[in-house]
């Protein structure tokens, strides 16, 4: 049997725990998004200028997540210390409630 | 371009109290009837009798051992495998063993399948008539005007889409009508209904919902269209194969200890 499957035997990958996390880290993220989205319309930030700002939110989210939640060892809970940076970012819940939010508060405030 | 902002902001405030909010209150409001809708829509998980239960899960037997096999000793691991394979050869679990040669029972006749059946259907058509209502009810009411401005671009091939009752030829797609704020809304309401209904909500779409049906029909491997006796020989065989390689775990495990805490 090859290392890396002796490994997974050892430390094996137990799938009711890796839902929670990445639904904890859903979660998170979806809620900070729609605040990131009401940041950005009040901003009245344009095309580029609004996703700039999400991924910057988004990644100093990731780091209040890794030193207050992961504890300051991501991989602890996640394969590799990088996937807490890019999980869930990009995914539907997340992105699609900033745009709302945002697109919400920047027709508001835009006049 | 200037004389449509203009022409916007002398009507904005009533333009968003009219009509951005009370789409997304209905949208809101449909969805968390839709999730009670289909809770109570659903039939009960039907009572199954306990030889239809004791051949599914000693299928399962079969395939976490063959999963597990390393965690256990080998002696433990040729004793349970030797039982194993004996019981599915003779075919010890089936429910109903004069039908061991037979066909597999159709999902269209089969009491079980039917249900399961029954149940997806109705969670699709919860989903369908819903969004075709209102969908139907934006463009009778809300059609013919842009309401607000995008704060991104788009190409200009989604401007037939978002932008569908006025038809100018150089308005920018970023001006859209209600139908595109629908649409927002569709995407956008997942994570609130996630947080209001708690997960698994059948508000959510599609992909989500046929999630929520695996856990619930896990007989769904026995009762459409699969013949349970050819699956028991299949599973001896693989526990045959699996037998070949076994390397216990704990095998190394007082070495390993003593080097992590070095």
């Amino acid at each position: 049997m090859n290392p890396e499957e002796k490994d997974l035997q050892i430390n094996p990958v137990v799938p009711e725990n890796v839902i929670h996390n990445t639904k904890t880290i859903a979660d998170i993220r979806s809620l900070t998004s729609s605040i990131f989205g009401i940041a950005a319309g009040i901003l009245g930030l344009e095309s580029y200028s609004g996703f700039i700002f999400y991924l910057l939110g988004s990644s100093i989210v990731s780091v209040l997540m890794v030193i207050f939640i992961a504890g300051g060892k991501p991989q602890n809970y996640f394969r590799g210390t990088s996937e807490i940076w890019t999980l869930e970012v990009f995914s539907g819940s997340s992105l699609s409630s900033f745009i709302l939010t945002w697109t919400l508060f920047f027709g508001l405030l835009r006049a | 371009m200037a004389t449509v902002q203009a022409q916007t902001i002398l009507r904005d405030p009533q333009l968003f109290y009219w009509i951005l909010f009370p789409i997304t209150v209905v949208m809101i409001l449909t969805g968390v009837l839709r999730h009670y809708v289909t809770v109570l829509m659903q039939s009960d998980p039907k009572k199954q009798e306990l030889n239809a239960i004791s051949e599914q899960r000693n299928l399962l037997r079969g395939v976490n051992l063959r999963t597990n096999h390393n965690q256990i000793p080998l002696s433990s691991f040729i004793a349970r495998k030797n039982y194993l394979v004996a019981a599915y050869n003779r075919g010890d679990f089936l429910k109903d063993p004069e039908n061991k040669g037979k066909p597999p029972a159709n999902p269209m006749t089969d009491p079980a399948g039917m249900d399961q059946m029954m149940n997806m259907l109705k969670g699709n058509m919860a989903m369908m008539v819903p969004q075709t209502l209102i969908m139907g009810w934006i463009n009778a009411f809300f059609s013919g005007f842009v309401i607000m401005k995008l704060p991104f671009p788009l190409t200009l091939r989604f401007k037939s889409m978002l932008q569908s009752g006025v038809a100018t030829r150089d308005l920018d797609v970023r001006w859209v009508s209600s139908l595109s704020w629908y649409f927002l809304n569709l995407f956008g309401l997942r994570s609130i209904f996630t947080f209001i209904l708690g997960n698994e909500n059948s508000a959510d779409q599609m992909a989500q919902q046929m999630q929520q049906m695996n856990p619930a029909g896990g007989n769904a491997m026995f009762a459409p269209g699969q013949d349970p006796n050819k699956m028991f020989l299949a599973e001896a065989e693989n526990l045959e194969v699996v037998g070949g390689q076994h390397e216990w775990v704990l095998d190394g495990v007082v070495d390993r200890l003593l080097k992590s805490r070095v």
